[in-house]
């Protein structure tokens, strides 16, 4: 009953509109910054959705930082090839080898797959000459060629430590990828340079058109030892997400000082309050109201004008926001920013102007309540 | 009585409360401010500043990054007299180390010549080095790379991944120290570009003998002739041959678009309302938003001093007098507390600054203090401060 009597006394000052404003104004900041990232990353995520994803999968040594550094074993790939959800399985190993040729010698890429003709085929390459197909025969992409000065029928020398292959280049291909700079071989070459039948650096899986990639990479992960990793080359959405979350750590900085300045708002207001309203504070003590009754009147007043205030200002700072992207809309046509307020980030406004504004009048509230009736603060 | 200057009534303690949410208020505007206003600026110079860098980009795109422009346009401008350097340069989106990070695919010798590098560690790149990259400053603290280690770079575009060695650390002074950069075909593989295509070139031109103008007329010229075959791969590779095949790609005219950098990216960002006026207007308003507590202070402060107040007014200070002195008396503080809300914002900028924490597309914020915004803090405390003691109500 004190409680409620005292907030209705405290309520009648004239300042409390004045300290919901202050609120609500700041508190329309963080909400009209949260509704306008709403919309952006609502957009970026529909846009993302809109780019056909490849269907390309890797599976490297799950500590592998490198293609190079990668081992998994070869047998893993049988795994894969009676599954219906897959398109093809690519073994593959990648080397760094010692590459020699009549005008010098090199550091060049070399990798070794199965069936060179897949591999190109699953590339989209164009080829000049034929598929390497023996182990003594090699495909060079078109950067490494230009680079090297490697043409159709010319030997190389291929060295790793003290393992040394010769091959003739039978054909030249362009692929658009890290390809074009590698000499392709025939498997049974690369593992003579690696003197090694049993693993490979990596395993290509890819998905067939059409199939559910949730439900194949569900049947995939099962297949998996724990020593690798599946990766997709394309991550779209991981790229999204961090540029999401860049603009919402950009936006929420300036939260910071918000809440700050809500929690000076707040200790202005209060102390204002209560030297305006020291006559009426020293009226209750003198009819017994304790300290707490005193501490907890003002609380109670400061948390309810806060909530006021951030309800209205959460209100403020979204129509606005609508407002603003609407007249921008008419002015820069391609501009589409529909913004809008999540309840769980209002909810997270709400509390942090709470706790700020609490916070802001504790000192306050504690020097009112500690001050005996007939004191007057000077 | 000629002036209240004598009369020392006002308490130093009840002052703190108005200082306190000034520089608070300060250091919410500034901090806005610098940080718009340094993404502004670090985006309208990622091209390149001074008027004599001009880019050649695609019009149909949404954003600097997404247009593809004939890479033989490269050459063939380059050429003409008062072309002082060209670079084709191919922009991809990118993960590294489950981080996106955008890697330029350049000609390392013109790049250079359009954009300072200084290489803090290992070597500089070349365009044969088909395996490797250099990255910026930043990027290299951000991931903890240095020359020699080994990466798995993930395309964001297509259904790519290329395996690099990390060849040189560099430092820009710009945005690009967040950026790696590559020979340009590993920038094309990434970007899902074949090799007749980049996403934008840049010129750095002698403006006395050739203009963006000229360079258009030049390329319109170019639109006209017909383009020859895609290019196979060749079978044969004499020595000295071009490391990246040429393609001489067709085009329409209507689709390119020829300016001075720094015009091309204020164009880009104008076309979503952003500009600079219009982003300090915004950090102005949110000041504003805060003048209510401002004003809340100034007027708090006379209400704490209703005593002394009435002493003066008792021994003959009209309300004019008081109010008067009373804005002699507090406006000194509200400089002081801006400045102070202006260093504080300074200082929270320049760490966060140094240290890459506010990224927007994946780029730091630039920390570029602005006069006009420092003016602007100035000018809005005295204006709230004078507006609270001047509505104030002295009984």
């Amino acid at each position: 009953m004190a409680l409620v009597l005292g907030c209705k006394m405290l309520f009648r000052r004239g300042g409390t509109a004045a300290f919901i404003s202050a609120v609500a104004l700041l508190i329309a900041i963080p909400a009209s910054t949260n509704s306008i990232y709403n919309s952006i990353s609502y957009q970026t995520q529909v846009i993302g959705e809109l780019v056909n994803l490849g269907r390309t999968y890797l599976i490297l040594s799950a500590d592998s930082r490198a293609l190079t550094d990668s081992q998994v074993e070869r047998i893993l790939a049988s795994r894969f090839v009676g599954l219906g959800s897959i398109d093809y399985v690519l073994p593959q190993r990648v080397l760094v080898a010692d590459l020699a040729t009549g005008s010098g010698s090199y550091t060049a890429y070399i990798r070794g797959v199965e069936d060179v003709g897949s591999f190109l085929k699953t590339r989209r390459a164009y080829l000049n000459g034929a598929i390497a197909k023996g182990w003594a025969e090699a495909n060079i992409g078109e950067i490494l060629a230009r680079a090297l000065s490697i043409g159709l029928q010319d030997e190389v020398d291929l060295a790793v430590g003290d393992r040394q292959v010769r091959v003739k280049v039978v054909g030249v291909y362009r692929s658009q990828t890290q390809s074009d700079a590698e000499l392709l071989v025939p498997i049974e070459t690369a593992n003579i340079l690696a003197a090694n039948n049993h693993t490979v650096s990596l395993i290509e899986l890819s998905l067939k058109e059409g199939v559910d990639s949730h439900e194949a990479l569900s049947q995939i992960t099962k297949l998996l030892p724990e020593n690798v990793k599946l990766v997709q080359p394309q991550q779209l959405r991981e790229f999204t997400q961090q540029m999401n979350t860049q603009t919402l750590v950009f936006l929420n900085v300036w939260s910071l000082a918000v809440y700050a300045a809500v929690a000076a708002a707040s200790h202005i207001a209060v102390m204002k309050l209560i030297t305006e309203s020291s006559y009426e504070l020293a009226m209750l003590r003198a009819l017994g109201a304790r300290k707490h009754h005193i501490y907890t009147t003002v609380l109670a007043y400061t948390m309810a004008t806060a909530l006021l205030g951030s309800i209205l200002g959460i209100a403020l700072g979204t129509a606005g926001a609508q407002v603003v992207s609407t007249i921008l809309r008419w002015i820069h046509r391609g501009i589409e920013l529909s913004p809008f307020m999540e309840p769980r980030q209002a909810l997270q406004i709400v509390f942090l102007a709470l706790a700020s504004s609490v916070l802001g009048c504790l000192y306050p509230a504690f020097k009112t309540a500690r001050v005996r009736y007939v004191e007057q603060p000077l | 009585m000629s002036g209240l200057a004598g009369f020392r009534y006002l308490k130093r303690r009840r002052i703190t409360t108005l200082v306190l949410i000034l520089t608070l208020a300060s250091a919410l505007f500034s901090m806005m401010a610098f940080s718009l206003v340094g993404f502004y600026g670090g985006f309208i110079a990622y091209m390149g500043g001074g008027e004599d860098i001009v880019v050649l980009y695609d019009k149909g795109s949404s954003t600097p990054f997404t247009g593809l422009v004939p890479a033989y346009l490269a050459e063939r401008i380059g050429v003409l007299e008062g072309v002082l350097a060209s670079s084709p340069e191919a922009i991809a989106p990118c993960i590294i180390d489950g981080r996106a990070v955008f890697v330029r695919g350049v000609v390392p010798k013109e790049f250079a010549k359009l954009t300072k590098l200084k290489i803090m560690d290992g070597e500089m790149l070349q365009l044969n080095d088909t395996y490797s990259m250099i990255v910026g400053k930043r990027l290299a603290r951000t991931l903890g790379l240095k020359p020699g280690d080994k990466v798995l770079v993930f395309s964001v575009l297509r259904d790519q991944y290329v395996e690099l060695h990390v060849k040189g650390v560099y430092e820009s002074g710009s945005v690009m120290d967040d950026e790696a950069l590559a020979p340009l075909y590993v920038g094309q593989w990434l970007r899902g570009a074949d090799y007749g295509h980049v996403t934008l070139i840049r010129f750095r031109i002698d403006k006395g003998a050739i203009s963006p103008v000229r360079i258009f007329d030049e390329v319109a010229k170019e639109a006209e002739e017909p383009a020859p075959g895609r290019g196979e791969p060749s079978q044969q590779q004499p020595p000295g041959q071009p490391i990246i095949p040429r393609i001489t790609a067709r085009f329409t005219v209507e689709r390119i678009g020829v300016e001075e950098a720094q015009r091309f990216m204020k164009s880009y960002m104008e076309r979503y309302g952003v500009t600079r006026e219009a982003l300090i207007t915004l950090s102005a308003l949110v000041f504003l938003f805060s003048g209510t507590s401002i004003v809340a202070a100034s007027r708090s402060i006379v209400a704490q001093h209703r005593g002394e107040i009435e002493v003066l007014r008792s021994i003959g200070a009209s309300k004019k007098l008081v109010k008067r002195d009373l804005l002699v008396k507090l406006l000194p503080w509200s400089i002081v507390s801006s400045s102070a809300g202006v260093t504080a914002a300074s200082v929270v900028m320049v760490f966060i600054h140094e240290n890459g924490y506010l990224q927007v597309l994946s780029h730091t914020v630039q920390f570029q203090p602005d006069p006009l915004i420092i003016a602007i803090n100035f000018i809005l405390s005295i204006v709230l401060v004078a507006l609270g003691v001047i509505r104030s109500e002295l009984g």
